[in-house]
């Protein structure tokens, strides 16, 4: 079995099933999906996400580094902001999409699970190449990550720090002190809903965190939240999953990230994003709601007129809107909104219709 | 997590149910199944009329993470499918061995059903 997060033992308690990701043993469930979904649309619900990765950025040029090796021009990052990104090859395809936090003394970066040697070993190398003063330093293992997310996340964490939560904005980040441990809280999330994280060291210190947000959200029913809910919450936003969406050989303008790359900067992949751009016609990420009643899966084909356009990446039944809802790359011509096409889930088709994203919009638990 | 193993029924390794009635066997799958699967959100049921042979795909459960295959203990003609499960999947986890069956079929050859497990072997297996 894979690793272990330091918190194995309380999921265990709680009664969470387990399921290996990107080489750790993580929650997959606890009571149901279902369930776990939409107490997070509604209320609030509890995730460890450690295994997602940890990456010190230090250095006098790790804001150069991060400017060249990013989408994003780092040099408008500033103090306790941070940054959704992807990292690029040189052809532009995407090796890693992540977020960076400027802590003021230093930057930490967040990779996904499993990506931290291939993200460090990438940013170091680039290091030597441009002979810069900066280090890319992998600490994933000293890390916990926890994910408060929900309308009522920022009461429940509120009872437990003197930061005041509300002028943590979105997307901020900084040091603060949760149930009297150090941690860095961001404003982030991957559910679309109110949120935040924590990044926790040392790992042992995240039990009582753990515990506490547990006990200071009693109050609305909070729930821990394994795997299989985060990605149908994420799912129902329209958000990426690296090794679904892209998993090498996309770009962000396939990946119909193109709101995130920042133009006037040099990054690696720069000239192939913009030759891409300028010939146009590429496949593009797509979101597909079902009219007919079945769920759509990763690798299902997408049809017009029995000629395959496209491919599916992610799919599922969405918990909020009880219908099948599909993310996947469309040839450029048939993805207009509105347009019906039809997924092919074991050799019959299912009648999708094209739509702007979100599948859910936000605060649907308070808008119904 | 629920395992209830009901005495009058034969089971299939691959925990399906089947129950006889004169010539027709009515077939679901177990509790301990419904406990694994969790959430079940869509199932996909034959045409009525269609022959199986025993082993073959009956029907696909689907539920929020998976898709798993219904296999036929026995061989014969589908008579008649559960079309509320269309409307209420959820139903095969709330009732697995009343509300939640899933087909009908007129069985073939009788003595394939002496090859299923009782109630006792199945919950060894389980």
């Amino acid at each position: 079995m894979g690793i272990k997060s330091p918190l194995y033992t309380i999921h265990k308690k709680l009664g969470g099933k387990f399921t290996e990701f990107a080489g750790y043993e993580m929650p997959i469930q606890y009571s149901s999906i279902l369930e776990e979904h939409l107490a997070v649309r509604k209320t609030v619900g509890l995730f460890d996400v450690s295994h997602m990765s940890n990456v010190w950025i230090i250095g006098k040029d790790a804001t150069k580094l991060l400017s060249l090796t990013t989408t994003a021009d780092a040099t408008k990052v500033g103090d306790k902001q941070s940054q959704y990104t992807e990292i690029l090859k040189e052809d532009g395809t995407i090796i890693e999409d992540t977020i960076f936090m400027n802590l003021g003394d230093k930057y930490m970066m967040i990779p996904n699970a499993g990506m931290n040697v291939i993200v460090t070993n990438w940013l170091n190398e680039q290091v030597k190449k441009y002979k810069l003063d900066a280090k890319a330093e992998d600490v994933s293992r000293d890390f916990v990550i926890l994910a408060i997310q929900g309308p009522k996340s920022r009461e429940t964490l509120q009872k437990l720090t003197n930061t005041d939560l509300n002028s943590v904005k979105f997307f901020g980040c900084q040091y603060t002190k949760i149930a009297g441990v150090d941690c860095i809280i961001s404003h982030t999330g991957y559910t679309g809903e109110l949120g935040f994280e924590l990044q926790i060291n040392p790992p042992k210190k995240a039990e009582i965190i753990f515990n506490k947000i547990l006990d200071a959200g009693k109050e609305f029913d909070i729930k821990p939240i394994g795997l299989g809910a985060r990605d149908t919450l994420r799912l129902e936003k329209c958000f990426m999953l690296a090794g679904n969406e892209f998993h090498g050989g996309r770009t962000p303008l396939e990946a119909t990230l193109g709101w995130t790359i920042n133009w006037d900067h040099d990054f690696i992949g720069k000239e192939a994003l913009l030759k891409q751009k300028e010939k146009g016609t590429f496949d593009r990420m797509t979101c597909l709601m079902c009219v007919d009643k079945g769920i759509p899966r990763h690798g299902c084909e997408i049809c017009k007129e029995d000629k395959k356009v496209g491919i599916v990446t992610s799919g599922t039944l969405s918990p909020c809107l009880n219908v099948g809802i599909a993310m996947g790359y469309v040839q450029p011509d048939f993805r207009a909104e509105g347009s019906i096409l039809d997924i092919i889930v074991r050799d019959k088709p299912l009648k999708a219709k094209v739509i702007k994203p979100p599948f859910v919009p936000k605060d649907w638990a308070q808008n119904r | 997590m629920s395992n209830e193993v009901r005495d009058n029924l034969k089971y299939t390794e691959t925990h399906e149910w089947l129950k006889l009635k004169d010539n027709k066997a009515v077939v679901g799958i177990t509790d301990h199944a419904q406990s694994e699967l969790t959430d079940i959100v869509f199932v996909e049921l034959p045409q009525v009329g269609k022959k199986v042979k025993k082993g073959d795909e009956l029907c696909v459960i689907e539920s929020v993470k998976s898709v798993s295959e219904i296999y036929a203990p026995v061989s014969g003609k589908i008579t008649k499918v559960n079309d509320q499960l269309d409307d209420a999947p959820e139903t095969v986890n709330s009732s697995p061995y009343d509300e939640g069956w899933l087909v009908e079929l007129e069985v073939e050859n009788k003595s394939e059903i002496d090859k299923l497990l009782d109630a006792k072997s199945y919950k060894k297996i389980i």
